[in-house]
């Protein structure tokens, strides 16, 4: 892989470029991949696919106008043509009063704390070792004479970016990427054959977790969902369990943006300063976490990482807005894509929870579903369990769960101790009342 | 500075570097010769040339070579996929066209075989060495001797197919496409004075690509693709909707003609308007009416994806073991295929060189056919259905539905909104899911009406759907004689993988599912 002044110098070249065509401004930035993706299945290796990419995008400022552009291809001359013509196409879309660079001022106080994004022994993984490691969680998968088959994978990357702009904004970003787990398949009831999978993972080794435990999860949610009925329509409380957690807080923030707000298409508009959902709620975007898939010192715009309260116990206090739907609505930029999200931790455990539930339905995962950015209406598939006085019944799936994400999230109750720790959205079981299921 | 300066002076430029500078070293090794300005392919050409020197400056020793090293630990079969795609975007927002993005992406996919197992890997750079490298990862999942590599290479000529358009693309100049968008915008605002924003999302272009096998075959496609995804958002009452509609295919300029656009915006208008009237249906199972062309969403989900062949032959599929088995009334024939003119999933040869085919999965009400690709067709003994599919050059082929319909059934709209009696009617969906082995699936409906006492009644929006796949065949107990494809577009996910599909269905009753509305 190119070394960081490399790829810098790709995208500073790439600015030069830009400007020497004729862009009033631009914004350039240099990307290389490794990954190598391993799996396995019943006993044998099923697919080794060996990634190595590269992608060079530019944004350009032309008197008033803006497009962007990527492309693979990086040898010298193709990349000099291909940004001549870029500046070139530009001229022929409309000016845009809104549209300007990332004011330079944003890319000040870039923090400089280790993100614990990188694990130097991820990019030591040799084929022998995802091997071993396949084996291993091969075997850990095999508990049950009802398996029809078990896949299990590793998938480990390390990548790079540079961004570097016309207007003084340079950096880097290195990140490792490991994961591994597996998904088993069951022999159940009248034909079905009920499927379970889990995996973890997350920047590096700290977050794997022993590869025996792995493969016995894998094959533990297959067998819960041995024997599944379909749940009762019903209102009732709903426990959505931390790996599920993620889902749907996308689907409840996805529209607190600015492009949401200046297009008119979101059911936070007029909700920025106001109690709207359960004072339990507090989401926080947090691109310093140590060790987060999110974490990064600066975002797409350059602009320098800070933690960002998105909900503060129920009171909307900031959205996601970049520096050009910002301008459209008059805000100031945050931030325009999300990083990490963490929610406070409750002081609960899942069982005292579900045991304090008394009745309702656990969520642990969803099945299709969505939900409408502009009224916040969603309807959603779920699969989990019933709970019956307290305790973990029968499983249960082929039911929805429907109604408003702000009505649903002012309904949230109790959060658990148990964040998801994989992946960007560090949340706890959440536990809703009055939730409408339907089912037979 | 004149309009003339176009996208296709643009892409042709940058193409043209592309071939010229992925060429030297094996020019030189070589002779191959290149034609003047890279960039206009011909639309027929003849067998035994290659119609893609141009574009990406392989010939056939290049081929040879890489292929025996891709096979030089054995392989029951090798393939090298090249593909050059082009690709731009314009955006409408707020009254102007203000937002253009293009994309060039080039490479190649090596894969090499050894029974059920596969290694892969990809070069975005195309000199002899990057490929052969990545030939000798791609063959690490082989132990054995090399396999024999052709000695011959045999070009198939590019057919003019299913999708041929007037002009590429690459050479539709900006100033063709802004027109278009205005109207379109402008249509939408008509439509209803209540009509306070619209966004037009734009995307053209296409793929070129060339694939050789084990056997010396290289094959090729030139893929064109276009869309016009049409958003707006309305406000009455001090309330405010949205909603969306889109048109697409395998289409050139030619297709985006007043009375498409005026469809597209009807629709996303209409399908806005309705939502301020709109409430949810009781919660529970219920029958369900599905309206004829987009609800072939069904089809997609709750069968579709359980006849991948390779879902089948793990054994994860809850279909696994119901070949030849009755699974359906009599009335119901399922299809997939390839070979619809401009439809987003058809396809004149899948990603592993195979023709595209119409392939029957449910016949007269008996499961027939899966979909396969090589691999699942060679444990199957049975013949590949040209359902080999990947997203890109970055990705290895596995079975895909390409275009997935019902056949007319013998009742009418009407019989079977009557049949319904208490239900709903589902007339457009955003999306959908499945679970392969337990059979369970979703999908989500947009707009729909109640249906009570046997008749249309009040608008409903925003429900999701469950059931599960082989229960609800059974219980789709009326077809109508309307079936015809939906004229929106929709894009497929499997394992990381997307492809653009198509779907269609005619009016059909399912007696029961479970419908994700809200009791008062």
């Amino acid at each position: 892989m190119p070394d960081k002044a490399t790829l810098l110098k790709r995208a500073e070249h790439a600015v030069e470029l830009s400007k020497k065509a004729g862009a009033a401004d631009a914004w350039a930035v240099a990307k290389q991949q490794r990954s190598v993706d391993t799996e396995y299945r019943d006993g044998k290796l099923e697919k080794v696919q060996e990634s190595t990419a590269q992608k060079l995008s530019v944004r350009l400022y032309v008197s008033g106008r803006y497009s962007t552009h990527e492309t693979t291809d990086l040898r010298p001359v193709s990349l000099r043509s291909f940004i001549a013509q870029a500046v070139a196409l530009t001229r022929h879309i409309e000016k845009d009063p809104y549209r300007t660079i990332p004011d330079a001022a944003l890319f000040k106080d870039r923090p400089r704390v280790n993100l614990g994004i990188v694990d130097e022994k991820v990019s030591r993984i040799s084929p022998n070792d995802r091997l071993a490691w396949c084996r291993e969680l091969y075997r850990a998968t095999r508990g049950s004479d009802k398996i029809i088959s078990s896949t299990v994978g590793v998938y480990d990357s390390a990548s790079r970016m540079a961004a570097a702009s016309s207007n003084g904004f340079s950096g880097t970003r290195d990140a490792t990427s490991l994961w591994m787990g597996g998904e088993v398949t069951l022999r159940g009831e009248g034909g079905k054959r009920p499927e379970g999978y889990y995996y973890a993972g997350g920047t590096g080794f700290e977050h794997v977790p022993n590869r025996q435990a792995l493969g016995k999860l894998a094959l533990r949610e297959a067998t819960r969902r041995l024997g599944a009925i379909k749940g009762p329509t019903k209102r009732a409380t709903m426990i959505v369990e931390a790996r599920a957690a993620g889902r749907l807080l996308s689907q409840l923030l996805g529209a607190a943006s600015a492009y949401h707000f200046s297009q008119d298409r979101s059911f936070w508009k007029n909700a920025m300063g106001k109690a709207v959902v359960s004072k339990k709620l507090s989401i926080t975007d947090e691109p310093l976490l140590r060790g987060g898939s999110g974490s990064r010192h600066f975002d797409d715009e350059g602009i320098s990482a800070r933690s960002l309260p998105i909900i503060d116990k129920g009171v909307l206090t900031n959205i996601y807005v970049d520096t050009y739907y910002g301008k459209k609505i008059d805000m100031a930029p945050t931030t325009g894509a999300r990083s990490n999200w963490v929610l406070p931790i409750g002081n609960r455990s899942y069982e005292q929870l579900v045991n304090d539930a008394g009745s309702g339905v656990i969520v642990s995962s969803w099945l299709g579903g969505n939900a409408d950015a502009t009224t916040g209406d969603f309807s959603f598939g779920v699969r989990g369990h019933l709970v019956e006085q307290g305790e973990v019944t029968k499983p249960v799936g082929e039911m929805n769960v429907t109604g408003n994400l702000l009505k649903l999230f002012g309904k949230l109750v109790a959060l658990g101790n148990d964040p998801w720790p994989y992946g960007p959205t560090r949340a706890p079981t959440l536990i809703f009342e009055d939730v409408q299921f339907s089912g037979a | 500075m004149s309009a003339d300066i176009t996208r296709r002076k643009f892409i042709r430029d940058a193409t043209a570097t592309t071939a010229a500078l992925s060429m030297p070293t094996f020019l030189e090794a070589c002779g191959a010769s290149r034609s003047a300005a890279g960039g206009t392919m011909p639309s027929e050409s003849n067998a035994g040339h290659n119609p893609f020197a141009d574009v990406f400056g392989i010939d056939d020793g290049i081929i040879r070579r890489t292929l025996a090293a891709l096979s030089s630990r054995g392989a029951d079969q090798a393939d090298l996929y090249f593909q050059h795609s082009l690709s731009s975007s314009l955006v409408y927002q707020d009254g102007i066209v203000s937002q253009a993005s293009t994309s060039i992406d080039l490479g190649v996919g090596l894969r090499c075989v050894v029974g059920d197992q596969t290694g892969y890997a990809y070069t975005e750079e195309l000199t002899e060495k990057a490929m052969r490298d990545a030939a000798q990862t791609a063959a690490l999942i082989a132990r054995g001797k090399a396999a024999v590599g052709p000695q011959q290479i045999r070009h198939t000529g590019l057919r003019k197919g299913f999708y041929s358009t007037k002009v590429p693309w690459r050479d539709v100049g900006i100033d063709k496409k802004l027109p278009i968008i205005r109207r379109a915008a402008e249509l939408a605002h008509r439509r209803d004075p209540a009509v306070k924003k619209v966004e037009i999302r734009w995307s053209d272009g296409e793929s070129r690509v060339m694939i050789a096998t084990l056997n010396g075959t290289v094959v090729y496609d030139e893929r064109p693709m276009a869309r016009m995804y049409v958003t707006v958002t309305a406000e009455k009452g001090g309330k405010t909707q949205s909603n969306s509609a889109n048109i697409a295919g395998r289409r050139g300029l030619e297709f985006f003609t007043e009375a498409q656009l005026e469809l597209v915006t009807k629709q996303a208008v209409d399908r806005t308007m309705i939502l301020f009237e709109a409430g949810r249906p009781p919660a529970g199972e219920m029958p369900v009416v599905l309206a004829a062309g987009p609800s072939g969403i069904l089809l997609h989900e709750a069968i579709g994806h359980g006849m991948e062949a390779d879902f089948n032959r793990k054994g994860v599929s809850i279909y696994s073991e119901m070949m030849g088995k009755k699974v359906a009334e009599e009335f119901v024939t399922i299809v997939d295929d390839g070979t619809l003119e401009y439809e987003r999933g058809a396809i004149n040869i899948d990603d592993e060189g195979n023709p595209a085919q119409r392939t029957v999965l449910v016949d007269k009400g008996y499961l027939r056919t899966y979909m396969h690709d090589e691999i699942s067709a060679k444990q199957y003994r049975a013949n590949p259905t040209g359902s080999g599919r990947r997203q890109s050059f970055r990705h290895s082929p596995m079975p895909r539905m390409r275009c997935t319909f019902m056949e007319d059934g013998p009742h009418s709209r009407e019989e079977i909104i009557a049949g319904a009696k208490n239900g709903i009617l589902a007339e457009t969906f955003l999306n959908g899911q499945v679970q392969i082995g337990a059979g369970d699936y979703t999908f989500y409906i947009k707009n729909g009406y109640r249906i009570e006492d046997g008749k249309v009644t009040e608008p409903i929006k925003d429900i999701n759907i469950i059931g599960n796949g082989p229960e609800t065949l059974r219980k789709i107990t009326m077809a109508a004689a309307d079936g015809h494809l939906d004229t929106g577009g929709w894009t497929c996910g499997k394992n990381g993988q997307s492809v653009p599909v198509s779907q269609g269905i005619p009016t059909v009753l399912v007696s029961a599912l479970t419908v994700g509305g809200e009791d008062a």
